[in-house]
């Protein structure tokens, strides 16, 4: 399956967070990227570590409060996976959590974001990301 | 940001009903958190840090929602009181019974302002209230402690400490601090399956110390498989707690261990007062909140009820429709030119019926909840009353597992919520009046829920002072209720409870007010359909039953006719049907009796009852209704067979006309009145007929 | 009350003006295309007893033919009863007797006309016949005098002759036993 999308230039998006309003409003935000994306939602970080090895995924944007294992955790995770370690990170926070934050990209997320985040400023980041991963092949 | 906030506002948007129903969810959640902080408090155990975090990540999920939709006041206060409860869970301000009530008067105003929010007229937030109450919080929290020194001495790999929240390195330091063993406990599971396995591990942690953080890393043997670190805290040294787990499959290995000399190692009893034991009269057995955050990776969906509604309804004309196609089915087949086809389109019938009833099952199953939730807020309002009314007693719950529809188990709250309020205020006697009685001091209100065959049966028992019936019939009589030289039976005494404005206490107490409010339960059961029951002995105690049906959805009916007209009657109501004679008759004290083996059965002309001419001489059927131990005998002039109905409502005042619980569309019959049996059955009790 | 007409959404309105469907659409046509200046109602029109009435047309749902009323035991003689409408049931109330008028036998050109009460529920209103939708200035309703029957809370002139505006929430609230 992850190999036909690749052939027809679909990208797959990877969201992470508990709650589902936030989820929703991520998913209907990105989906703005254009019709070569296709979005898949966790509900929590255990739910993504079982999404990972079934779909292969060109970007991950997760919250970093969760509860079981939080963003930080998952972001260390893939980036300690010979599997999944190239996938782009875009890690969303809160306002006042600016330590979390710099230990999210010190674990190798790509971005972060604050909420309540821009949604202009979301598409921009990720088109950036997928853009990139794009090019990789 | 200004124009894409306003989309999203908008009232009716999918994207906000959904925030307003995950708030709604989340603010329960607090009240739970909230709850369970108050007993911690009180017991003067410990308080559960995972207690805390709960209700930090509410307010943060609060604040990220309502920040997206532009909710400012709103999102203002979360802010503040996420920093808060930051602090608490920090160890920066104390987690004392002010700031408790503090973040409870926040709740209320949240849901006050959730409230609101659907009213186009209000103003949305910045109301006062909500700036006054971020003043007090504000003023709550203190200042940050000081700068905090890098972990050092851990036999850690720095890779698993980078990744720990700020919160995860402070329930760190805390235990430290306190002396406990620090662990790490790794296991390796099949990444597709690795749920329950965690699970197991983690509930074992837990109950012997404190999981600080869950950390996945790949598994050694490659994609298929994934390794769990837990870092945790505990009393116990390394190979005590390997004992304890025994877990074969997973490696426990010391990560610090507090100084011999020097550190007070706290006596084991600390161990279990760590988590603090939950009150006596809390709900079901142990709290499987751990159990319940992993396995809300869920397999559970969310659905507005009124998704639910639709799919009934939908349901419930396939129902009617299918009837359709039966009776053409039978009407081809009575002409010998279409019988072949008739035959045919009748085992498509069959077949489409088994179908429906599927269908219908598993829809029906879709909106039955179990009765925990009421049960949970039974409990915390048994606990405010407690504190209110300084009474010790004891609330025991049994049955939360009993399954109801939804729609009905909402209404049920209330009702239940105001039969326990009385119990509290009216029957129970203080403690030194209950020891003077040989009782036991601590008074106890028993609720229990079964199912009984189509009905769901919901029992609230106290052991308190019992319903003074001398008193009771004095006021009936004052009230003009019952005339001064009656006798009445017991049962009748008893049933003065459910008039309006009774009450056999002569002050206005603030918990329950008057005593009134039987009469308005009364009213709330029947209108789903179901009936209130009162026994009381007195000094013994008080037990009050409320039955009801299980699904107000989709029911089958027997439908009569009389005078002209057809009439449904619920058939889980109807006992047995009769062809009678009317010499079988008699006649007693102006009421028409039937000796039915044996028993007299009360009689009453449906005719009567609805003022329609009724034919003479026809031999009468009579349709035995009964609830709960109550019978009457419904006199009608045809039997038409049995229905699937959906019940619908009648729109407008007209809904209200005793002994009318609705009505049904049957076809081209157009609609047809339900019938409203308990109504009937007491009116019918009631009645003293002119012969 | 005949079971002769066939239920359905066909609601066969006499006039000129066709089908309810193309009605509703005219009369939502907006404000741009009228004269600024002037404030227009719209209301429909229906017969009772030969006169001229009128309700506000966003208060009407929907106007069906006459099918079968089912009886409701304990109201008042205004309402017949109730009719089951695509899984709905709601109230009938014959306007005659409500207004204190001898009811009548149905004709062919009788119809329901379903109104949204003022609590969110439908009812039903049974009247001779339905005309058309009214297109009128503001200006050109009066408030009734006293003494006028109090169920009509307006006059309106159109043209030569006054058609009497319905008081919907005096007709339409009914009184039942408990």
């Amino acid at each position: 399956m992850s190999g036909l999308g690749r052939e027809i230039g679909v990208q797959r998006i990877l969201i992470v967070e508990d709650s589902a309003t936030m989820r929703s409003l991520l998913a209907s935000t990105l989906e703005g990227l254009g019709a070569a994306i296709e979005i898949c939602e966790a509900e929590s970080g255990f739910e993504a570590l079982r999404c990972l090895p079934r779909d292969a995924f060109d970007l991950i944007v997760t919250d970093i409060n969760m509860p079981d294992i939080n963003g930080l955790e998952l972001v260390s995770f893939v980036k300690t996976s010979a599997a999944y370690r190239s996938i782009p990170l875009i890690i969303i926070s809160t306002e006042g959590s600016e330590r979390d934050q710099a230990k999210g990209l010190e674990l190798g997320a790509d971005a972060y974001l604050v909420k309540p985040f821009d949604p202009d400023q979301l598409n921009r980041i990720a088109g950036e990301l997928l853009e990139k991963r794009r090019g990789e092949g | 940001m200004a124009a894409r906030r306003s989309r999203v506002r908008s009232r009716r948007s999918k994207a906000y009903r959904e925030f307003v129903s995950e708030a709604e969810e989340v603010l329960e959640r607090m009240r739970a958190d909230l709850s369970d902080l108050a007993d911690q408090n009180d017991a003067g155990a410990e308080v559960d840090p995972e207690s805390v975090n709960s209700l930090f990540r509410s307010a943060h999920s609060l604040k990220g929602m309502a920040g997206m939709f532009g909710l400012d006041g709103l999102s203002e206060l979360s802010h503040h009181l996420e920093d808060v409860l930051d602090g608490m869970r920090l160890g920066r301000v104390a987690l004392d019974s002010p700031a408790a009530s503090l973040i409870d008067e926040a709740v209320n105003v949240f849901v006050a302002e959730l409230g609101s929010l659907d009213d186009p007229k209000t103003p949305v937030e910045g109301s006062e209230a909500v700036a006054e109450l971020i003043g007090r919080i504000d003023s709550a929290v203190r200042e940050p402690a000081a700068p905090t020194d890098a972990l050092t001495g851990l036999d850690l790999d720095p890779a698993l400490l980078r990744a720990l929240t700020e919160y995860e390195e402070h329930r760190l330091r805390e235990n430290m601090r306190r002396g406990r063993n620090i662990h790490l406990v790794e296991a390796t599971f099949e990444i597709l399956a690795f749920d329950e396995g965690l699970a197991e591990l983690s509930v074992a942690v837990r109950e012997a110390g404190e999981v600080l953080s869950t950390l996945p890393s790949p598994g050694a043997a490659g994609e298929s498989q994934i390794r769990f670190g837990l870092l945790a805290a505990s009393e116990l040294d390394t190979d005590a707690l390997r004992t304890r787990l025994d877990f074969p499959d997973a490696t426990v290995r010391g990560v610090w261990a507090p100084a011999a000399a020097g550190s007070s190692p706290a006596p084991a009893v600390e161990a279990s007062s760590d988590r603090a034991v939950a009150a006596p009269e809390a709900p079901p057995a142990a709290d499987p909140r751990e159990i319940e955050s992993l396995k809300s990776i869920s397999d559970t969906v969310r659905v507005d009820i009124r998704k639910l509604d639709e799919l009934m309804n939908l349901v419930g004309e396939l129902v009617i429709q299918r009837g359709a196609v039966n009776s053409i089915a039978r009407r081809l087949q009575a002409e010998p030119a279409t019988a072949r086809i008739g035959r045919e389109l009748e085992k498509i019938h069959k077949l489409l019926d088994r179908k429906i009833q599927g269908l219908q099952a598993g829809v029906l199953e879709v909106r039955m909840v179990p009765l925990r939730q009421v049960f949970e807020k039974l409990s915390r309002v048994a606990r405010r009353l407690r504190r209110d009314t300084d009474k010790e007693v004891r609330l025991e719950l049994r049955g939360a597992d009993t399954e109801l529809d939804k729609l009905i188990v909402e209404e049920l709250v209330d009702p239940l919520m105001h039969v326990v309020r009385n119990s509290f205020d009216h029957a129970l006697e203080p403690a030194d009046e209950r020891s003077a009685l040989g009782k036991p001091e601590v008074g106890s209100i028993r609720i229990e829920a079964f199912q009984r065959g189509n009905h769901v049966v919901i029992e609230v028992a106290d052991d308190g002072r019992g319903i003074d019936l001398e008193r009771l019939q004095e006021r009936g009589v004052e009230r003009g209720l019952v005339d001064a030289g009656d006798t009445l039976s017991r049962r009748e005494v008893l049933d003065l409870i459910f008039a309006p404005g009774l009450s056999t206490r002569d002050e206005v107490t603030e918990t329950s007010g008057r005593g009134v409010g039987m009469d308005v339960v009364k009213n709330n059961l029947t209108a789903l359909g179901g009936v209130v029951d009162v026994d009381s002995q007195e000094g013994r105690g008080t037990t009050i039953t409320l039955t009801l049906p299980i699904t107000l959805a989709i029911i089958q009916a027997l439908v009569v006719g009389v005078g002209g007209q057809r009439y449904a009657v619920p058939l889980n109501s109807v006992l047995e049907t009769m062809l009678v004679d009317t010499q079988e008759i008699q006649r007693s004290d102006g009421r028409e009796i039937l000796n039915l083996r044996g028993e007299p059965l009360l009689l009453r002309h449906l005719s009567q009852e609805f003022g329609l001419p009724e034919i003479e001489g026809a031999k009468p059927h009579v349709v035995v209704i009964g609830l709960g131990d109550a019978r009457l005998g419904l006199v009608v002039e045809r039997l038409e067979g049995q229905q699937d109905t959906v019940i619908k409502p009648v729109q407008g005042p007209v809904q209200n006309v005793r002994g009318i619980a609705g009505a049904t569309e049957l076809g081209d019959l157009g609609a047809v009145l339900v019938l409203d049996v308990a109504a009937l059955i007491e009116d019918a009790g009631r009645r003293r007929e002119a012969a | 009350m005949s079971a002769n007409d066939a239920p359905g959404r066909d609601t066969g309105i006499t006039g000129t003006t066709g089908n309810w469907e193309q009605l509703a659409r005219s009369a939502a046509e907006p404000a741009a295309q009228r004269d600024e200046v002037l404030l227009l109602r719209e209301l429909l029109a229906f017969e009772l007893a030969g006169d001229p009435y009128a309700v506000p047309v966003e208060r009407v749902r929907e106007i069906v033919r006459l099918r079968p009323i089912t009886p409701m035991p304990r109201v008042p003689e205004a309402v017949l009863g109730v009719i089951a409408l695509r899984g709905e049931v709601i109230e009938v109330i014959d306007l005659r007797r409500r207004l204190s008028m001898p009811g009548v036998e149905p004709t062919r050109r009788s119809r329901i006309i379903v109104l949204h009460r003022e609590d969110g529920c439908v009812a039903g209103l049974l009247v001779d016949a339905v005309n058309e939708v009214l297109r009128l200035p503001e200006d050109a309703i009066a408030p009734s005098a006293q003494g006028d029957s109090e169920a009509v809370e307006a006059l309106c002139a159109r043209g030569e002759e006054f058609v009497s505006l319905i008081d919907l929430e005096k007709v339409l609230d009914v009184d039942v036993e408990r």
